[in-house]
């Protein structure tokens, strides 16, 4: 029975490991979000319990949903978020189509016109795109960070959807042509509804890097109207450094959306993942 | 017969290469080109030449600065190196043991701080490691350790250390996703031949597992250069764009933005920000070169 | 020497349900022994249960006298082919020999001779410095076999080595294994699917279902006196036909069975233990039943479907009693669609099986196409 206790022994350390870990991981968030919940004296005295009756107090939350337009910076950050996916997605789709699709001069070239986009980050070039949102009068407004996020998203969506569409059977398009389908056709009403599996993996890979960025914001709409949460939040924790319930309570606020989204799509998400990353 | 003009395709292209090219790859270039020019007080841009790069590089007002932040971002870079993605191995090693209960739920647990915004991370980190609320110092005094609490973000010795094991802490879930993928692609069946020939568990890790998941880890590296030398939200959130205390913590991105925007009573230059995001451009340049020229050429992909 | 005994082996994965159920079998020293069943039949499971690769649950294994329950897969003295070949992608084919020897601790030139010697027997000297990609199908089988055999261990285990090559190669290495056993003398478990496999390769078949030994034996011992219904219709190609019947007379030397038909037909089984009235399925291979012939028993239909196979051509009938069967015809003869058709066959030819499926004794189950002329 000796190789059946090393066994047991190193299921142990595993779960010691993974679980350790997990906490660390855990840890501050949970920290931030029970703090949240109680009142300035209970958050000094006892910071690591949970909130009870006495130290309860939503405090935090009343000021900063006054003092701030949280409600405007979320739905800024969706609109851009939302608009600049659905648009990575279908331009992306299409180039990824024409790419893999169709033999023409020049298509490896622009393959690798795209690829280059994976590698170097478009924060390069803020000081030249800060100068065309000037001249084309879209300094703070949102249409600004769509156009740069769909620059930015679309290489690695073209990328994941080109290698996606290789594996659909040629016998479907084929088959399409005989009964002489145009191609505009053929995409639309074949190709599209196929790729749905790979759009999850887009998705991830694009969402979150524009949800959570704060170059961009800060730098093309700096605006009080037109701020993204990421953006908001940061200015509003400078302004209030020692109002540590605000402090909390907008920390809260902005970490809630993220959690209960994940809650509900971490398995498609980690799938996703999981796939893109194996190709 | 001529064939048709394929309209269809250059309908197909279109929307996506004028957003690219007019948004990232244009700038880009753009870029480059400024860094060449310097922009006079009036706001005029004359071409200059190298004076930009002169400045940065031996212009002891900015030259400083910039190998400071350069020599940050290359311990930055390293401490990401040396214990993100050793921990990043070791979860995704123990992820993929077979029968390892509750390895879903692990992997999505851990996953999640890299799905919260930089912002958020650097301000949780900050109120946890502040000695106004002392919840670091009275967690160390469970182990013992309470003496050794120090506001370390405070620090000019130990406040980029710090902020680099932030962002660790955070991102090292993509490291472990990226790795664990690869792991559990290999076939069972190579495994299996290995047990059966006599290998132990740490003899197949390190003589089978690894050496299959070494484009895995290429890429890893490749990907952790870029997005380090490419960091900016960390800082600027938790340190602002001074990224003190005395430029301690101070990387290649807080400086482009600096010279872009210009702090305090110095003034900022497009310019001379172009001349440092070439700067830039030219490191993962050369980072991406050295990865496909050596390590993506050597290590061929195995196919199972 | 090697000698592997099965005694009363168990696997279970919850406790409650066996995947296998007790299986007994004594595997002689240079004996070739192939598991074969449908898929699901559990003769994986054994297989990996013998490599230690899955635990026991219950029973003991022994090798050599020995109990070896609880070794580790390298104690045991095995080397295994998996059906995936295994081969490290990132070695190349001497590395990929060399690396078990490595770790049992051998002696560079040890493993060098070893090689050396295994490349040459299996013709893949000049392969030794190729990575497993740069290698065909059968040059990657070729050197799986090789790494089983620089061990050289008690028992070789293979785990359907042919079903990832195309068919003509399988036919070759087939009899590049079977030429292999004898060379070595080795001791061979052998698991397949396929039962031209198991019939052409084992000197011992073991017909496996539900987690169940069927029967155990030579291939013509399989072929002739099936034991039961499972390993009647799963040995022989095409399946054995079987029509539905009643006894009518039975005795030692032979039973009359009144099938679904209203027709009659003698066997020669041992029918000591059925009784009249009981009900019972005949079975009769395809080869066994010609066309205008004068047998003993004789079926009339018309011809359905006819697949040509050269030398034969297989006759999908449809009798008078609305049963369907096939025949094995004269391959050279042509045969009409719809054409009315007589076949006969022997008495000694007809299997007969109880209700529970079990076979009477065959009383004389020896060659019957001599006597077909």
């Amino acid at each position: 029975m000796q190789h059946k206790v090393t066994r047991f022994a190193g299921s142990t350390f595993t779960q010691v490991i993974l679980a350790g870990y997990t906490v660390l991981a855990l840890f501050p968030i949970v920290l931030i979000v029970i703090n949240a919940f109680k009142s300035r004296a209970a958050i000094f005295d006892s910071p690591l319990a949970l909130p009870n009756s006495e130290s309860w107090s939503l405090i935090g939350f009343e000021k900063a949903m006054k003092n701030a337009h949280f409600f405007n910076f979320f739905g800024n950050s969706a609109i851009v978020t939302v608009t600049s996916l659905v648009l990575i997605l279908f331009f992306g789709a299409m180039a990824a189509w024409a790419l893999s699709e169709y033999k023409f001069r020049g298509n490896r070239w622009l393959m690798a016109f795209f690829a280059f986009g994976i590698m170097v980050p478009i924060r390069l070039g803020t000081v030249s795109i800060l100068k065309i949102m000037v001249s084309l009068e879209l300094v703070n407004t949102l249409t600004a960070l769509i156009l740069v996020y769909v620059a930015q998203g679309l290489p690695l969506a073209i990328m994941i959807l080109s290698e996606f569409m290789q594996q659909i059977p040629k016998e479907l398009k084929e088959a399409a042509r005989c009964d002489g389908v145009g191609e505009f056709k053929i995409f639309f009403q074949v190709i599209l509804p196929l790729i749905r599996p790979a759009v999850a993996t887009v998705a991830v890979f694009t969402m979150v890097p524009i949800w959570n960025d704060l170059w961009f914001p800060l730098i093309l709409a700096p605006g009080e109207e037109t701020q993204t949460i990421t953006l908001g939040v940061q200015q509003f924790i400078g302004q209030y450094a020692t109002d540590w319930n605000a402090v909390l309570a907008s920390l809260s606020l902005a970490v809630l959306p993220v959690l209960v989204l994940y809650m509900f799509f971490s398995r498609q998400l980690i799938r996703g993942i999981t796939a893109g990353a194996v190709k | 017969m001529k064939k048709p003009f394929p309209w269809h395709i250059v309908v197909f292209l279109a929307p996506a290469f004028l957003v690219y090219a007019i948004f990232s790859a244009f700038p880009l270039i753009d870029t480059l080109r400024l860094g060449f020019y310097t922009t006079t007080d009036t706001n005029q841009q004359l071409f200059s030449g190298l004076a930009n790069y002169y400045t940065l590089m031996v212009d002891p007002h900015w030259s400083e600065g910039f190998w400071n932040a350069m020599r940050n971002n290359v311990k930055f870079f390293l401490v990401h190196m040396l214990i993100q993605n050793p921990i990043g191995l070791l979860l995704a090693a123990l992820l993929s043991m077979r029968g390892v209960r509750g390895a879903k739920a692990y992997q999505t647990l851990i996953f999640l701080p890299t799905l919260l915004s930089v912002v958020i991370i650097g301000f949780v980190w900050q109120l946890i490691l502040s000695p106004l609320w002392g919840v670091a110092e009275t967690l160390l005094g469970y182990v013992g350790l309470a003496e050794h609490f120090q506001p370390w973000l405070g620090d000019e010795s130990t406040a980029l250390f710090t902020l680099s094991l932030m962002s660790v802490w955070q991102f090292v879930g993509i490291p472990m996703m990226l790795i664990y993928a690869a792991l559990i692609a290999i076939p069972d069946e190579i495994i299996e031949a290995a047990v059966v020939e006599g290998a132990s568990a740490w003899r197949i890790f390190w003589t089978i597992r690894v050496p299959l998941i070494l484009p895995t880890l290429g890429l890893t590296t490749i990907l952790t250069f870029v997005g380090n030398f490419n960091a900016f939200d960390l800082i600027y959130s938790v340190k602002g764009a001074l990224a003190g205390p005395g430029y301690s913590t101070d990387i290649l991105g807080t400086y482009f933005y600096r010279a872009f925007f210009g702090y305090q009573s110095q003034l900022g230059s497009p310019t001379l920000g172009a001349a440092v995001a070439t700067m830039m451009f030219l490191v993962i340049l050369v980072g991406v070169g050295l990865y496909f020229f050596f390590v993506q050429r050597k290590l061929q992909r195995f196919s199972f | 020497m090697s000698h592997v005994s099965l005694k009363n082996l168990k696997k279970s994965y919850d406790g409650k349900t066996d995947v296998l159920a007790g299986i007994n079998l004594e595997i002689e020293d240079g004996e070739f022994v192939v598991l074969v069943g449908p898929s699901g039949c559990g003769k994986s499971t054994l297989l990996r249960m013998l490599s230690g690769l899955e635990e026991i649950s219950g029973g003991d294994l022994e090798i050599d006298h020995a109990r070896v329950n609880d070794l580790a897969p390298a104690q045991r003295g095995i080397a295994m082919v998996f059906q995936s070949y295994a081969l490290y992608p990132h070695m190349n084919v001497y590395k990929n020999m060399a690396f078990g020897l490595k770790i049992q601790g051998a002696g560079k030139d040890e493993i060098d001779r070893r090689i050396r010697h295994a490349a040459s027997i299996l013709k893949i000297d000049h392969l030794l410095t190729r990575l497993p990609r740069e290698l065909s199908g059968g040059q990657r089988q070729r050197v799986a076999i090789g790494r089983a055999i620089v061990r050289e261990p008690k028992l070789f285990l293979f785990d359907e080595p042919l079903s990832n090559l195309d068919a003509a190669l399988r036919v070759q290495t087939r009899l590049e294994i079977a030429k292999l056993h004898r060379d070595l003398n080795a001791t061979i478990v052998y698991v397949t699917h396929d039962q031209v496999e198991a019939m052409t390769l084992g000197d011992k078949i073991v017909v496996m279902h539900d987690g169940h030994i069927q029967q155990a034996g030579t291939p013509l011992e399989l072929y002739q006196r099936p034991a039961n219904l499972f390993v009647a219709t799963f040995i022989g190609s095409p399946r054995m036909n079987l029509l539905e019947g009643v006894v009518s007379d039975t005795g030692a030397q032979g039973m009359t069975v009144t099938l679904a038909g209203g027709q009659t037909l003698h066997s020669e089984v041992d029918g000591t233990r059925a009784a009249v009235g009981d009900r019972v399925t005949v079975g009769i291979r395809a080869e066994h039943l010609w066309e205008n012939h004068d047998g003993s028993e004789r079926f009339a239909g018309t011809v359905n479907l006819v697949e040509h196979l050269g030398e034969a051509n297989y006759l999908y009938v449809t009798l008078s009693s609305g049963q369907d069967i096939v025949v094995r015809g004269n391959g050279e003869r042509e045969v009409a669609l719809g054409q009315a058709i007589k076949v006969s066959a022997p008495a000694a030819s007809f299997h007969v099986f109880d209700r529970d499926g079990l076979a009477f004794t065959r009383l004389k189950p020896g060659n019957l196409r001599s006597s077909k002329g």
